[in-house]
């Protein structure tokens, strides 16, 4: 027993070693800018959005279960054929005022940018990162769609992020909140150049911006049109806060982004029409094989 | 003492795994879907913790492997720094057990939050690192605070259907196969 219980330590001791070595080359392999997944990975992600996304239609059938069921217990018998009849043909406003709204919303998003010369794939939001300290959408479109790493996201509001993890069907967006996401912005009345960086709890940070440039509270950031990712001139937010301090050579500046991330429902996805129809034949292609 | 089979191990994962996918499905769309964007609880570190307590099984560094491997198919955070870190918290609790107390809620709570705490310690330093910013690492560190207090408040609950699931009450604590 004790020959086998040195064993087992040593065994384990060993598992140690290999996990930690193996958990090291992963951290520092680790791409928080860019990923690529594997085939297994993409498989597995395939299979489990489909349920993310069904929680939404959950949403709406308990808050339907709640305003037309729960609150109604205690009606009268006599009333309650009458009763059905108004709570189906509520629901069924409640559903068309949802589409109307939602066709609205599509509408307005696809009117949206025509000035941009790139192609636009409506998408909807399916979920949010798992860990608190990455700002990470889940979208239910992917390469399938003609989407490809790195393309922009946007909404009629502004600038969401870019693709960041890329499936078939789904696609990850690192969005402007997260601090891996460097957005190259000007200062739309100043010009002034920085980098807009996320620092969670939905504000993000210009850096970079000199002391001595005279931005104000208030003014619009818009992105720059460098480092090859988003269009020149997407809305990112607009100036909520700047401290001077007494030392250093920039300004702290807070900006707040022009999307409401609370209530992002929909968002557009910028694509090349190039990348589009080749995507599509290679998502074809492997669809085939 | 007894045994942990390869059966009983393989059986154990899966239900475990299972058990995350519907937790991760939780916090990444139904929270959000109900508005709650802010509010996500890491269930991957809780049950983390339980396998480092309570199993002693030479494959105790693989299964948190495979724990944070589901979770990264969730989130960009990737397996590795939740592995690394769950690791050595393994290897510090095998010199801490004595000390460890399960037999109450209260000391329960109290145990997962200070390790929590240790662990969130652990990943904004390393994250830091990674992306080579400390400015950020209280800020890292402090906004998983809130979610820790709920996952400690829920791991006597939790950590009573793990029990089930490893059968660790009828097994008391394993030991190596």
């Amino acid at each position: 027993m004790k020959n086998f219980t040195v064993d087992s330590s040593r065994w384990k001791l060993a598992n140690n070693i290999i996990v930690v070595v193996l958990a090291l080359w992963g951290i520092a392999v680790q791409n928080y800018s860019l990923k690529d997944v594997s085939t297994f990975e993409a498989f597995l992600i395939e299979a489990f959005a489909p349920i993310q996304r069904g929680a939404l239609s959950t949403r709406e059938k308990l808050a339907n279960m709640l305003d037309h069921y729960v609150m109604i217990v205690n009606t009268s018998k006599d009333n309650a054929e009458l009763r059905k009849e108004v709570k189906a043909l509520n629901n069924q406003i409640f559903e068309f005022q949802e589409v109307k709204k939602e066709n609205e919303r599509l509408k307005q998003l696809l009117q949206f940018g025509k000035e941009i010369p790139r192609e636009k794939v409506l998408a909807q939001i399916v979920s949010w990162d798992a860990s608190n300290e990455f700002k990470v959408l889940r979208i239910n479109k992917g390469s399938a769609d003609g989407l490809k790493k790195m393309s922009p996201v946007i909404t009629m509001n502004g600038l969401v992020g870019y693709v960041y993890r890329l499936t078939p069907n789904y696609a990850d967006i690192l969005t402007i909140l997260d601090q891996n996401n460097r957005v190259d912005s000007i200062v739309a009345r100043t010009r002034t150049h920085g980098i807009v960086e996320g620092i969670s709890e939905f504000k993000c940070r210009l850096k970079y911006v000199n002391r001595t440039e005279k931005v104000e509270v208030g003014d619009e950031i818009i992105t720059a049109g460098l480092g090859n990712i988003y269009p020149k001139g997407i809305k990112v937010g607009k100036i909520t806060q700047i401290d001077k301090e007494n030392y250093g050579i920039t300004q702290s500046i807070v900006v707040t982004p022009s999307v409401n991330f609370h209530k992002l429902e929909e968002v557009v996805v910028l694509i090349e029409k190039e990348e589009k129809t080749e995507n599509r034949d290679v998502a074809k292609e492997e669809t085939n094989e | 003492m007894n045994k942990y089979g390869p059966k009983e191990i393989l059986l154990g994962t899966i239900k475990t795994c299972l058990l995350l996918i519907v937790l991760e499905i939780f916090t990444t769309a139904f929270l959000p879907a109900m508005g709650i964007i802010n509010f996500r609880p890491e269930f991957n570190v809780l049950i983390v913790l339980f396998l480092a307590f309570k199993l002693e099984t030479p494959v105790l560094a693989w299964l948190i492997m495979i724990v944070q491997y589901v979770h990264s198919l969730f989130s960009i955070e990737g397996w590795a720094i939740g592995a690394f870190t769950g690791v050595l918290v393994s290897m510090s609790v095998r010199y801490l057990k004595d000390m460890l107390d399960f037999s109450t809620a209260i000391s329960t709570i109290i145990v997962v939050q200070i390790f929590q705490v240790a662990w969130f310690v652990a990943t904004s330093f390393l994250l830091s690192l990674k992306l080579g910013d400390f400015g950020n690492f209280f800020h890292l560190f402090w906004q998983d605070i809130p979610e820790s207090l709920a996952l400690s408040i829920l791991s006597p609950f939790f950590f009573f259907v793990l029990d089930r699931v490893w059968r660790v009450k009828s097994k008391a604590v394993g030991v190596a196969i």
